[in-house]
């Protein structure tokens, strides 16, 4: 493992990017610094910059995530927030692509990413840390903030339960299935291999809208399938009908992987 | 999510709170326990809770199908603000007794 990252008793949880820097691949690090400018400052698009690009962006990378660290974190202001995971797979989880989300239009658009593991994600409420972030970054009005988080909350469910866990809903709609579906949820639930799948969420922002990227590891669905509207006794199926209510746009891609929530601010 | 039940001579009343959504399905088994065959209505307070996702809102329908399989009247009491957002965006009321 890298020594950067060992934990010893004087070391602060996490980290600054820049530890890492020498450590993480070039090419990863280009195509992050590529993609999201990586300053996470809103500056003037027409203006020339006056400096020449940073070689890393600013993150706090962590080795385990709960909600106190994530809040501590965010208060430095990074743009990546990582976390890496228990075990042996610290290192693969530096080589993971964190950009899966569709880039901006303008790269130096303000905004933040976290990345989780799914057994940290699960049951950490993540939307409502992240919507925390957004009221305390100044983008999103706490007036307006019910919609987005439930959006939100909707997105990482799916990305969660239907992505990374590998789960159907389906089951739930047969005779006693809500018990096999629990089920199922507990197997996957001890699953490393599930559980180390990461749950990236991106937000990005302008003067006039938000824009939440949901990023999953999982299998992808047919997004034409997502239904737009359903039965009202359906027991399942809701969640994509709240997103499209809610929100201005709603755009899948990724084959399923990725879902990008839009709103107007 | 937190809940607790109390039981008249005709009902059961289960009072929830806290957030009701896609972490709490193992939950649902301890609420449909309390179905035991002695009273003839349920009622779900929900007066406490803060939130429900979509799958919070199929675990209510899930207690609705349940309920009525056993000839038993689900009442749903006292809902607001963020959980009474997503009932009516689920149009749930036309399927579902709701009281304030």
């Amino acid at each position: 493992m890298d020594a950067a990252l060992s934990e010893s008793p004087a070391e602060p949880a996490f980290r600054a990017f820049s530890v890492l820097r020498d450590r993480v691949p070039v090419d990863m690090a280009a195509r992050v610094f590529a993609r999201f400018d990586g300053t996470g400052i809103e500056g003037d698009a027409a203006a020339e910059p006056v400096e020449p690009p940073r070689p890393a962006v600013d993150a706090q990378v962590m080795e385990r995530a709960d909600r106190e660290r994530l809040r501590a974190a965010f208060d430095r202001n990074p743009f990546l927030t990582v976390e890496l995971g228990e075990g042996a797979d610290d290192c693969a989880a530096l080589l993971d692509d964190w950009s899966g989300a569709s880039a901006a239009d303008d790269p130096r658009a303000p905004g933040f990413y976290l990345s989780l593991t799914t057994g940290t994600a699960y049951g950490l409420h993540c939307p409502v840390l992240v919507c925390d972030e957004l009221v305390r970054r100044g983008a999103l009005d706490p007036q307006r903030r019910s919609n987005i988080e439930l959006c939100l909350h909707e997105a990482v469910a799916n990305a969660i339960v239907h992505g990374n866990l590998g789960l159907s809903s389906a089951v739930k709609g047969e005779p006693g299935g809500y018990r096999r579906f629990s089920e199922m949820m507990r197997d996957r639930l001890g699953d490393p291999v599930a559980t180390r799948r990461r749950l990236d969420i991106f937000c990005r922002w302008s003067g006039r809208s938000i824009a939440i990227a949901v990023v999953d590891q999982g299998g992808g669905f047919d997004a034409g399938l997502a239904p737009a509207t359903t039965g009202n006794k359906a027991r399942s199926g809701r969640g994509f009908v709240f997103m499209r209510t809610l929100a201005a746009r709603v755009t899948v891609t990724d084959g399923g992987r990725c879902t990008v929530l839009q709103f107007d601010r | 999510m937190d809940f607790k039940t109390t039981k008249t001579e005709s009902a059961i009343e289960v009072r929830i709170a806290g957030r009701m959504d896609f972490t709490d399905h193992d939950r649902l088994p301890d609420i449909l326990s309390q179905l035991d065959g002695t009273r003839n209505r349920l009622i779900l307070d929900m007066s406490r809770l803060d939130f429900i996702d979509s799958a919070g809102l199929g675990m209510l329908l899930i207690i609705q199908d349940e309920a009525e399989g056993q000839n038993v009247k689900l009442i749903v009491r006292g809902v607001a603000g963020d959980v009474k957002r997503s009932i009516e965006l689920a149009r749930l009321s036309e399927i579902i007794t709701f009281q304030d």
